[in-house]
């Protein structure tokens, strides 16, 4: 089934009301009156309208493509406007609306979490909601207890309640950078893009952000859990935002009677087994492949993998997803019918731009007389639509083999642009670039050094995987050929390479 | 360029297979039928010099029954479907139709054309790449003894006229006069493995749901029709070279198939990379991208990175063509497989290290595929074990995963038939653990597919044989241990209880549990001194498509 993220898209419309910056509180002239806190709660939850411009990763030194749509957002603190990620990503400019105002307030991202979906806003004149509540953090929400989910969804222009309980909680993918999974709360309430980045509030408190649906089912809305939240905030206090942290070692159940017993254990349905371990990961050197995992920082692991947390059964990995980098971890495991303990430094995972979504960047790419490469990203694979097995194979293993280890980057030939020079070229695309002047070339950095700042022989010479032989260049022609594709095709910089 | 559009007459040829249940559906899509008004008048004047009773008497109606092996489940076969096509006698006991009439048939039945006399015929010869086959009837003393054989007519001159034979269900035959409108090469049954082929022009009126039909000139066989595009109206005919050849290999006794020089290729008409080479702008030549190892063009000292001038002392132009005396420019890889047959020796001349050297190389016949092509007519290897089943890789199993297979199908499997070369050195075959069926003794590892198998009890697995042979024998602690490629866990089964779930399988109906081939002890080291002995006539080895297979996509290009 697949996951839709809640935000309303819309193409760019040149008809927007210009927005007011002396931003007038029109609401405020009773708010010194007692409130019931339900208002209070309502003039919490704002609009949140985005203009984006979306990368073009077919033709990466092209602007791209203007978009823009709406989400919700909510005051969680003095100027702390907390959204979903993926409705202000991309994002050129960003208004937020307050309840019954007409003022389009500016705001400007602080921080953005790609990985679990979370933004932080701020607006750029804090006093026009200064008058607010911030709405308070609650904890997780029973199961089958009613939630009440808040936002602009679709439908209409004013703000919209819809009510439920909760269906289930869950560990379960987020679909914004389709690499990671999290504790979800999966609700029976109505909820519908534009709802994305609402509060969802129990007993007056917030016990998560709404953020996705799935579109073959019925009432499933999916929301994003406090502890998630929380984490979120404790990871911005020092000034950046970092990344979840991973184990680097993956498990198998241990269901099977006979696998027990050969591998020595009792059948009482605990430990897991260890099947794969990331090198240079928080594990690597500290367990071995077909160890048994039986308690993470004390919580005992039962045969599928599950922990129990304050009275919920969840999976072994939400203890490392709410720890930070450089917090250790304590493992209780079997190896060789021998019990031992391991401690663990986590980290985050490596190569990440493979796995997921990049946003918010300009893409990388570099053109060398008509060659255009680029490095492999999810965007860049998708755009271009590479499914060869090379390329999948390589994406497969690149954690697992440590193939991050020689290559930050893996790059590939895009294309190569027409020229007088490149027209009796194969017409080779999507191929994966291995090396210069047999050079391996590590990432986008080395290969502009290899090629714009080294002096070439009388052959430029690429090897490209599954292609059985070398694509050549005559150097000395080289120059001239980029100076006219780039004229040819309004391209400003050979090269676009991030710090 | 081929045209993409060919499609074959009657009912169209793809089984398709879908989803997890490997159901085999039938495409019923009626191709070719055109208005017929004008055809028929052309098919009137078109009467030349051979009349209905010279040639048709040498027709016969051939049906076939087909029943393929179903992918997933190996013990059993798919719905059988039919074809019918039309057979030429061409001695008693020899009628030449297409491998695709009667691959992976069950059942073959030969018909007199007013359908009144029958007699089951069996295959004497098939080449799936060539697209031939030799049937002869079960008995003797049947109709077909009382039936003239056609002649065999020699290569024909582009321009030429042939007549298509079709037979009406009455029985009255049906001629449709055609030219010969150019030769090339093409694939018609296998893909990647393309022969001589006459491409002829002329409006077909279908008769009848024929998956071949003859082709005469001059009152001799000329070659068998595999397709017709009612678009283009023009016809795929196999050759008459490549019938002669097929013929003189079937005769002898024992069928070697086509022989193949071993080494893959690439056109060089990059300009810069021929100058990088050092090779001239004006001459020919391909680049040699892979020389498959103890092939003739291994053992004739060609290596990667040389450039192959000429074969059999024809030069070879830039793109990869030839120019054959008879038909203009060709594709050089007919130069072998054309008239030359397993053991002939050829000149070949290529560029290394900046000057023309020139060798000699004894043709041989393809060597045995780590990942088979196709599997027609050889049921697929498997085992099972306590519910774990295990089969030998082959690109039909893959190419079962539908329209999509190369997306759709395992990544593990799909990288080895890419990449042979990554698992020849420790296998003679992929053996995979296809599927689990679900038993008490599953448990945990239910939806496990597709995983390569590394060893079976401490014994790596070269082979389904190896598989087998490690899997009978009692494990001393009672205990299996399956060792899987990648990061799977090792599988454990307990002996006593899998050996009760199999014979539990029987009983609920399973016809058997294991197909395995009868294989030397050792096949990889045994191949290299048997070559072309061991190759039963039924079953000829496959070979690599590599070189077909690019000079297919070169010329796409």
């Amino acid at each position: 089934m697949l996951l839709r993220t809640l935000l309303t898209a819309s193409l760019f419309s040149a008809s927007l009301i210009p927005f007011n910056l002396s931003a007038e509180t029109t609401v405020s002239s009773s708010s010194d009156e007692v409130r019931s806190q339900e208002e209070a709660i309502f003039d919490s939850v704002l609009r949140i309208e985005v203009s984006t411009l979306n990368p073009d990763y077919r033709t990466p030194w092209n602007t791209g493509g203007l978009g823009g749509g709406n989400g919700t957002g909510f005051l969680i603190g003095p100027n702390q406007i907390l959204t979903n990620a993926h409705v202000v990503s991309n994002a050129r400019r960003i208004l937020v609306t307050r309840r019954n105002s007409a003022s389009k307030l500016a705001a400007t991202i602080s921080f953005i979490a790609h990985d679990c979906d979370l933004a932080l806003l701020t607006l750029d004149d804090p006093s026009a909601i200064s008058d607010l509540t911030p709405l308070e953090i609650g904890g997780m929400p029973a199961l089958d207890s009613e939630v009440r989910a808040i936002g602009y969804p679709v439908g209409g222009d004013r703000l919209s309640v819809t009510r439920g309980i909760v269906s289930r909680i869950d560990f379960r993918p987020y679909s914004h950078s389709r690499a990671d999974s999290h504790l979800v709360i999966q609700v029976d309430a109505a909820i519908n893009p534009g709802n994305s980045g609402g509060p969802a509030i129990q007993g007056g408190k917030i016990i998560g952000v709404a953020f996705q649906g799935l579109t073959q089912a019925d009432n499933t809305g999916y929301i994003i859990p406090t502890p998630v939240i929380r984490r979120f905030l404790t990871d911005i206090e020092d000034g950046t935002y970092d990344q979840y942290v991973d184990l680097g070692a993956t498990t198998f159940p241990l269901f099977n009677p006979t696998m027990r017993k050969a591998l020595g254990l009792k059948d009482d349905g605990r430990g897991v087994l260890v099947t794969s371990i990331l090198p240079e990961g928080p594990c690597d050197g500290l367990l071995e492949v077909d160890d048994i995992l039986l308690t993470i920082d004390g919580k005992e692991i039962d045969s599928a993998g599950n922990i129990n947390v304050d009275g919920e059964t969840l999976v072994l990995h939400e203890i490392v997803e709410r720890k930070f980098a450089g917090d250790t971890i304590i493992l209780d495991i079997i190896r060789n019918g021998s019990k031992e303990t391991v401690s663990a430094t986590l980290k985050p995972l490596p190569g990440s731009n493979i796995r997921s979504i990049v946003y918010d960047k300009r893409p990388e790419y570099l053109i060398y007389g008509g060659l255009v490469f680029q490095p492999l990203t999810l965007n860049a694979q998708s755009a271009h639509r590479l499914t060869d097995v090379t390329t999948r194979k390589l994406t497969a293993d690149y954690l697992s083999e440590g193939i991050f280890e020689e290559k930050p980057q893996i790059i590939f030939l895009t294309r190569i642009e027409n020229d007088e020079l490149t027209s009796t070229l194969p017409r080779v695309k999507g191929r994966i670039l291995n090396s210069v002047n047999g050079e391996s070339v590590r990432d986008m950095k080395h290969l502009k050094q290899l090629l714009y700042e080294s002096s070439q022989p009388e052959f430029t010479a690429f090897e490209l995987e599954a292609t059985h032989r070398p694509l050549v260049l005559p150097s000395d022609e080289v120059e001239a050929a980029t100076q006219r594709i780039m004229a040819r095709n309004s391209i400003t910089n050979p090269f676009f390479i991030q710090d | 360029m081929k045209s993409p559009s060919l499609s074959p007459l009657g009912l169209a040829l793809s089984l398709t297979f879908t989803g997890i249940s490997f159901g085999s559906t039938e495409a019923t899509q009626a191709t070719s039928t055109e208005p017929v008004g004008e055809v028929v008048a052309a098919v009137i004047e078109g009467l030349s010099s051979e009349t209905a009773e010279d040639v048709t008497k040498s027709f016969v109606r051939v049906n076939a029954t087909l029943q393929s092996f179903n992918a997933g489940q190996p013990w059993q076969r798919n719905s059988p479907t039919s074809r019918s096509g039309l057979g030429t006698i061409i001695s008693k006991t020899e009628i030449l139709i297409t491998a695709e009439m009667v691959a992976n048939q069950t059942y073959l039945e030969l018909r007199s054309a007013d359908n009144f006399e029958r007699v089951q015929a069996e295959v004497v010869a098939i080449d799936y790449k060539a697209n031939l086959a030799l049937i002869k009837p079960t008995k003797e003393g049947s109709f077909i003894d009382k039936l003239p054989a056609l002649e065999l007519g020699g290569p024909a001159e582009i321009g030429d006229q042939a007549t298509i034979w079709q037979l009406e269900s009455t029985g009255t035959p049906l001629q449709t006069l055609t030219t010969i409108r150019s030769v090339d090469t093409s694939s018609t049954f296998l893909p990647g493995n393309s022969f001589l082929t006459y491409i002829l022009r002329g409006s077909m009126q279908s008769a009848s749901s024929s998956f071949t039909l003859p082709t005469v000139r001059d009152g001799k066989f000329l070659g068998l029709l595999t397709s017709y595009d009612s678009d283009d109206q023009t016809s795929e005919v196999i050759a008459p070279e490549i019938i002669a050849t097929f013929l003189r290999d079937a005769r002898d006794g024992s069928y070697k198939g086509f022989p193949t020089l071993g080494c893959a290729t690439q056109s060089i008409e990059d300009l810069i990379f021929r100058d990088y080479l050092g090779l001239s702008e004006d001459s020919g030549g391909l680049f040699i991208t892979r020389v498959q190892e103890d092939s003739p063009a291994d053992i004739a000292g060609l290596e990667k990175g040389d450039v192959l001038l000429s074969v059999d002392g024809q030069r070879i132009d830039r793109r990869g063509y030839f120019k054959h005396p008879r038909y203009g420019l060709l594709p050089w890889t007919a130069i072998i497989r054309n008239d030359k047959i397993v053991g002939d020796e050829i000149k070949l001349s290529f560029f290394r290290d900046g000057e023309e050297k020139s060798t000699e190389a004894t043709l041989a016949a393809a060597p045995a595929q780590l990942v088979p092509s196709h599997i027609h007519d050889s049921p697929p290897p498997f085992y099972i074990k306590g519910g774990l089943v295990f089969q030998e890789l082959s690109r039909s199993y893959l190419t079962a995963f539908g329209d999509k297979w190369s997306t759709r199908a395992p990544l593990s499997l799909l990288h080895a038939l890419e990449n042979p070369t990554d698992y020849e050195d420790s296998r003679d075959h992929i053996v995979f653990l296809s599927r689990v069926i679900p038993t008490p003794i599953t448990v945990g590892y239910d939806g496990f597919g597709g995983i390569v198998v590394d060893s079976v009890n401490d014994v790596a697995i070269r082979n389904i044989n190896d598989l087998a042979a490690a899997l009978q024998e009692k494990p001393s602690n009672g205990i299996h241990k399956i060792e899987l490629a990648g990061a799977t866990p090792t599988l454990y089964l307990d002996a006593q209880y899998s050996d009760l779930i199999d014979k539990n399988f029987l009983e609920q109906g399973f016809p058997l549990l294991s197909r395995i081939p009868e294989r030397p002890d050792s096949l990889k080291k045994q191949a290299a001194q048997l070559e072309s002995k061991e190759i039963e006539s039924e079953t000829p080895a496959p070979t690599p498509e590599a070189t077909d297979e690019i000079a297919e996509e070169k010329r796409a290009s």
